[in-house]
């Protein structure tokens, strides 16, 4: 006997209909799909959730200081949080633009960097020795932070249209080396070593996406250890942070307390961590805890789990970044997402390197946690680009 | 063509895209892994390292980082003597300071304040906080402004140990002055002694730290001190609050309390009878002195004096050597402070005081060893009758001077004419030299060796005081090397090796107490903070050394030393006193080269018993260097003797040993004359017999009118009362003579000629050389009549 006949089969508990009002379901997501198509919603998910517990983290770590600088302990996270919100609707704005539009901005943003890089030394403001800010009124915002975009977008812009051509000295190394050499300079007036580190980086990764000879990076490597070298041997500052770096606990009262401090965090978190918002180096232990080294109180009070969990949505953005540079409609698109996704991925190596003292200490910001609102603005921004891009993605390599 | 030329054109520029997406893709794909994958295989493997790996030790740095721990002192623990008078405790007091790098900061911001127009406070500047700081605590403004100005610390002590009114009246003026967190109180505490210098080396004393620097303080120290407790908290970085905090509280356990088996009252009558003596026998070196249970081995009493008072530890107590000192320091500030000689001279100063400070607190009865001189005697002869070398029976030829074979230099007795032929016992009475070279050659090196290791005189004592020596005897090769007998015989008088003053009175204690040896202690009990008893120390028995029949031989012969021996002058009326005396020159002092030189320095001791009839206490007293300026020969018979028998007059009543008094030595005591006015003859005689005094009436009545002494007044028992009938007493005065030279019962005649009672003490004994040395009202004094004067009789002839 087949059990399927005798079921009664009322019509409501029927399988429903396949779906027929399509149209109007496009209507009603709008912001994950428009004409050009559906936005890559594992990219998006994964920048709001990092956004969502970096919120929340950096609140944590700021708890301590937000009240001991501002007199209110929720006086990061209100501005923090503020931005963010911004930051996601640019971010959701930006995906729906047209990103072939960038190709012809790009110039106009690269000029935009390299004169506001130039007005820093003459109105940046001076914290620790150097010019990084420029004070806006209302906020304040790192030129550098411009100059990283310009450089991805300008050469996504360069390489998408040289072609064959990048094999050439000419066009494959010439122009970026240029720029580069520009924003460095103009970075090195400031100081700011991290920002050089960062564009370098990424400049360096964009032309070997881009399909300059391999040689070249041979040579620039040999170019850059050489540098390294005579930096390292004749600025004194760097020097120290290479010693606090090698032994932090050599100075741990001045040069390496910082390190120690971080380290004393992500040690004593364990296993499972002393629990969400009850970490004890916040207290003003930790210098920069809400800022670069957030990262060390995510491990102070969420554990080794926690940590891990962080750091595999951060894997997972960056492999989704770069999926989606290959599924890009255009060169230029895969170009761009790839400099912005590597940017991503390099902010996150530096910042957890250092602050775990893997490598020597740079002022490099943890994206989507450390404090700071323009930050925070750009990276949405920089999201937003790469899901403009997923968004008319046909979903097959690019060929 | 064009069409074609166009297709093919579009066609290469297509293969180009692909060749460049391809690479573009490829390469991609490449970043993709490394800096998707590949570079977080470092992160994850340093994060894994620090948060699992090595978790237990940052866990642990990180606590240490982050807390603060508060100690909680634990107050050190009393010390009682046996009736639980406190000898030493402790009370809270505070040190007061400030924290410059906190008012540094805090002036920077009231100066921000002020140039703002804003509300300041005036009060934070380095200048109001030491004027107002050196008004409170009497220090220096000058002292205060320069901790003030080191503003890389955050604790400078302004000044330590600060009483509580004080503390109060600081609190006042930071709580005034809204100086919190700039100027800090902490508690501590500090040790009261209210004894003074009583019994202060037994005691010792607490050094700045509360940690014992000497004495029993110092031997005890971890008992008493307590373990302090601790409250670790988590605190912010810059002394915020955390929100979640966490605390871990170690309670203080206080420390525990010691119960001395000293008794004070016994310990001042010997300090006070040491001092008198001190006084009376111009003494140079101090003295010292031991009260000791001869059966349990419990110290009732140990003095030394050229003391100090713990209470103050620091300071000079010896005048002349404090005036020295001073002017020493006087003569190196004088000097330029930049030159060699200020530097030399201040150094000087600086170690001379540190010299006179071991001095004053070194306890002399146990930490340095003398050589015992006579009183070793007792030690030699039971070891002669413990062996049989000796026998009661034995008879000692004296001339004077005798040559041994087997030591160079001939033995002479202290008396120069020879004590003749004497028996064992006189021999020990006389204290002859030759007969005890002879007793201990009787002996044998060998036996005699081994009898002084058993009697533990080449070992500590145990005591628990701090520093205790073990004095200096021979080695057993050097002692018995044959043919040679110098170190026997000069041992067998108690000289020319060292012991310690608690050695001679163990070993004392044990010719008396049946031949036990003790160990000496003086601590009876540790009590904890509640009052309950940790533990109790209890007589330890070594050894037996003799036999209880030895024992009870040495007793009687060591009653005859005092009775009929050198030791007259130790008598108390009513006990039965034993002892030895003892008078040894110093043969060991040596320059500050370290070159031995001879001194005319003497210590003169005696070494007594009581009660004979079953042996209680034993008191050694020790005479450093009496000075020839009081005209008295200088030995132990004629000054330490009196002295024992002056704190066993005063010790033996307190401890309840009860006087029996013979018929004769009723009149060496003061009896309270009885109120016998208005009473028939027959009352007041009846009254006045019955106290054992004799009367003589004046004039007529029926009833007493007025009596001489006068109802109340302490006169010699036996002495004679004069009652007036019918008249009153004549108020008549006289001078009081000198008795000095006179013998026993001239004196006494001579006294009552002149209408006075006279009290014998000392030496009672009515012989040529036995005259009065001292006497308690001057010479010269007028006085009523029927006064009792004191007179100490001395027996000169008693010269060891």
């Amino acid at each position: 006997m087949n059990n399927a006949i005798q079921y009664p089969g009322l019509p409501e508990e029927r399988l429903p209909d396949p779906p027929q009002t399509q149209p109007e379901k496009k209507r009603k997501e709008k912001i994950l799909y428009d004409e050009r198509g559906l936005i890559d919603l594992p990219f998006l998910l994964l920048t709001v959730l990092l956004v969502l517990i970096g919120v929340i983290m950096m609140f944590s770590a700021s708890y301590a200081s937000a009240y001991a600088d501002e007199g209110s302990s929720t006086a990061y996270f209100a501005r923090q949080g503020l931005f963010a919100l911004v930051g996601i609707g640019i971010m959701l704005f930006v995906s729906r633009l047209n990103y072939q539009m960038w190709r012809a901005l790009s110039f106009p943003i690269m000029a935009g960097a390299i004169f506001l890089l130039m007005l820093v030394p003459i109105f940046g403001t001076k914290e620790n020795g150097a010019r990084r800010w420029i004070y806006l009124g209302f906020t304040s915002f790192q030129p550098s932070e411009v100059a990283k975009l310009a450089v991805v977008l300008t050469f996504a812009t360069l390489m998408s249209s040289y072609k064959d051509k990048m094999k050439t000295f000419r066009y494959g190394v010439l122009p970026f080396a240029a720029i580069l050499g520009a924003i460095a300079l103009l970075l090195a007036l400031e100081p700011h070593l991290s920002a050089i580190i960062i564009i370098f980086s990424v400049g360096g990764v964009m032309m070997f996406l881009g399909g300059t000879e391999l040689k070249w990076f041979g040579l620039a490597i040999g170019v850059a250890a050489l540098f390294a070298f005579i930096y390292l041997k004749f600025m004194g500052y760097a020097s120290d942070r290479i010693v606090a770096w090698r032994d932090p606990w050599a100075d741990a009262s001045n040069d390496g307390y910082q390190i120690v401090q971080s380290l004393y965090a992500i040690g004593s978190g364990g296993l499972m961590g002393l629990g969400l918002g009850k970490g004890r180096q916040k207290y003003l232990y930790l210098p920069e805890e809400h800022n670069d080294y957030i990262f060390a109180i995510v491990c102070e009070e969420l554990g080794f789990v926690g940590a891990m969990v962080v750091l595999l949505l951060f894997v997972l953005l960056i492999l989704r970044g770069y999926w989606i540079a290959m599924h890009a409609r255009d060169r230029f698109g895969a170009l761009m997402v790839g400099g912005l996704t590597t940017l991503l991925a390099l902010q996150v190596f530096f910042n957890i390197g250092v602050v775990t003292n893997f490598l020597p200490a740079t002022g490099i910001s943890l994206p989507f946690f450390s404090y700071g609102g323009t930050a925070l603005l750009l990276q949405l921004f920089e999201m937003g680009l790469i899901l403009s891009v997923s968004r008319q993605s046909n979903n097959q390599l690019l060929m | 063509m064009a069409k074609r030329n166009l297709r093919l054109i579009k066609r290469r520029q297509k293969k180009a895209r692909e060749r460049a997406n391809r690479l573009v893709l490829g390469r991609t794909f490449v970043v993709m892994l490394l800096l998707g994958v590949a570079a977080f295989i470092p992160l994850v493997s340093t994060l894994y390292q620090l948060m699992i790996v090595e978790h237990d030790q940052y866990e642990e740095w990180a606590i240490r980082n982050q807390t603060r721990s508060t100690t909680l002192t634990a107050s050190r623990g009393v010390i009682y003597d046996r009736n639980m008078n406190i000898l030493a405790s402790s009370a809270t007091v505070e040190t007061i300071f400030i924290d410059p790098n906190a008012l540094q900061r805090r002036m920077e911001e009231e100066t921000e304040k002020r140039e703002a127009g804003k509300e300041y406070n005036p009060a934070v500047s380095v200048d109001f906080i030491a004027k107002g700081l050196a008004g409170l605590l009497d220090v220096e403004e000058d002292f205060v402004k320069e901790q003030a100005g080191q503003t890389e610390y955050y604790y400078r002590v302004i000044k330590r140990k600060v009483p509580e009114e004080t503390a109060q009246e600081v609190r006042e003026f930071i709580n005034d002055n809204e100086l919190t967190g700039i100027i800090n109180l902490e508690l501590d505490s500090r040790r009261y002694y209210p004894y003074g210098s009583m019994a202060a080396q037994v005691l010792g004393f607490v050094n700045t730290d509360n940690v014992g620097g000497e004495g029993l303080e110092a031997y005890y120290d971890a008992t008493l001190t307590g373990n302090a407790g601790a409250v670790i908290t988590t605190k912010g970085n810059r002394g915020t609050e955390m929100l979640y905090t966490y605390e871990k509280y170690y309670d203080a356990s206080d420390g525990n309390s010691l119960v001395l088996t000293l008794d004070m009252t016994v310990q001042h009558y010997l300090e006070k009878n040491l001092e008198e003596a001190t006084e009376k026998y111009d003494v140079l070196n101090g003295a010292f002195g031991i009260v000791m249970d001869v059966d349990t081995g419990e110290v009732l009493g140990m003095a030394t004096l050229g003391s100090y008072d713990p209470n103050n530890h620091q300071e000079i107590y010896d005048e002349e050597l404090r005036e020295e000192l001073e002017r020493q320091y006087q003569l190196a500030i004088s000097m330029d402070e930049d030159s060699q000689a200020y530097t030399d001279a201040m150094a000087a100063y600086n170690a001379a005081m540190a010299t006179a400070r071991l001095r004053q607190w070194r306890n002399r009865c146990v930490s340095d060893g003398y050589e015992p001189g006579s009183t070793f005697k007792p030690i030699t002869l039971s070891i002669g009758l413990e062996t049989g070398a000796v026998t009661e029976n034995d008879t000692y030829e004296c001339t004077g001077s005798y040559k041994f074979e087997g030591r160079d230099q001939i033995v002479n007795c202290w008396k120069a004419a020879g004590h003749g032929s004497q028996t064992t016992m006189e021999a020990l009475g006389n204290s002859c030299n030759i007969a005890f070279s002879n007793m201990g050659l009787k002996i044998g090196a060998k036996t005699f060796y081994e009898y002084v290791k058993d009697f533990g005189f080449m070992e500590k004592t145990g005591i628990d005081l701090p520093g205790e020596a073990f004095g200096y005897f021979f080695t057993y090769e050097q002692f018995t090397e044959v043919g040679n007998n110098a170190n026997l015989i000069s041992s067998s008088w108690g000289q020319t090796f060292k012991i310690t003053p608690i050695q001679l009175v163990r070993g004392i204690a044990a010719v008396v107490n049946g031949g036990y040896v003790l160990e000496p202690y003086i601590v009876r009990e540790v009590l904890d903070s509640e009052g309950n008893v940790v533990t109790r120390n209890e007589t330890t028995v070594l050894r037996q050394v003799i036999s209880e029949e030895t024992s009870a031989t040495m007793c009687e012969m060591l009653e005859y030393v005092v009775a009929g021996g050198t030791a007259g002058g130790a008598q108390v009326p009513g006990y039965r006193i034993g002892g030895k005396t003892g008078t040894s020159e110093k043969t060991d002092v040596r320059d500050d080269e370290g070159n031995l030189i001879e001194v005319e320095d003497k210590m003169v001791s005696f070494v007594g018993v009581a009660p004979m009839e079953d042996p209680k206490y034993v008191v050694l007293v020790v005479l450093d260097t009496p000075s020839e300026a009081t005209g008295l020969y200088i030995s132990g018979g004629i000054m330490a003797a009196p002295t024992v028998g002056a704190v066993m007059g005063d010790i033996l009543p307190y401890l309840g040993v009860e006087p029996n008094y013979t018929d004769e030595e009723l009149e060496l005591v003061t009896v309270s004359v009885p109120d016998v006015i208005d009473m028939t003859e027959a009352e007041a005689a009846a009254a006045l017999q019955e106290k054992g005094f004799t009367y003589r009436t004046v004039g007529s009545g029926t009833t007493v009118m007025d009596q001489v002494p006068a109802g109340g007044a302490k006169i010699p028992g036996k002495s004679e009362v004069v009652l007036y009938f019918g008249e009153t007493a004549p108020e008549e005065t006289v001078e009081v003579p000198d008795f000095s030279g006179m013998t026993l019962v001239y004196a006494k005649q001579y006294a009552e000629s002149q209408g006075l009672y006279m009290l014998v003490t000392g030496t009672n004994q009515d012989r040529a050389d036995v005259t009065a040395t001292y006497q308690d009202i001057e010479a010269g004094t007028e006085v009523a009549k029927g006064t009792t004067i004191t007179v100490e009789f001395t027996d000169h002839s008693a010269q060891d």
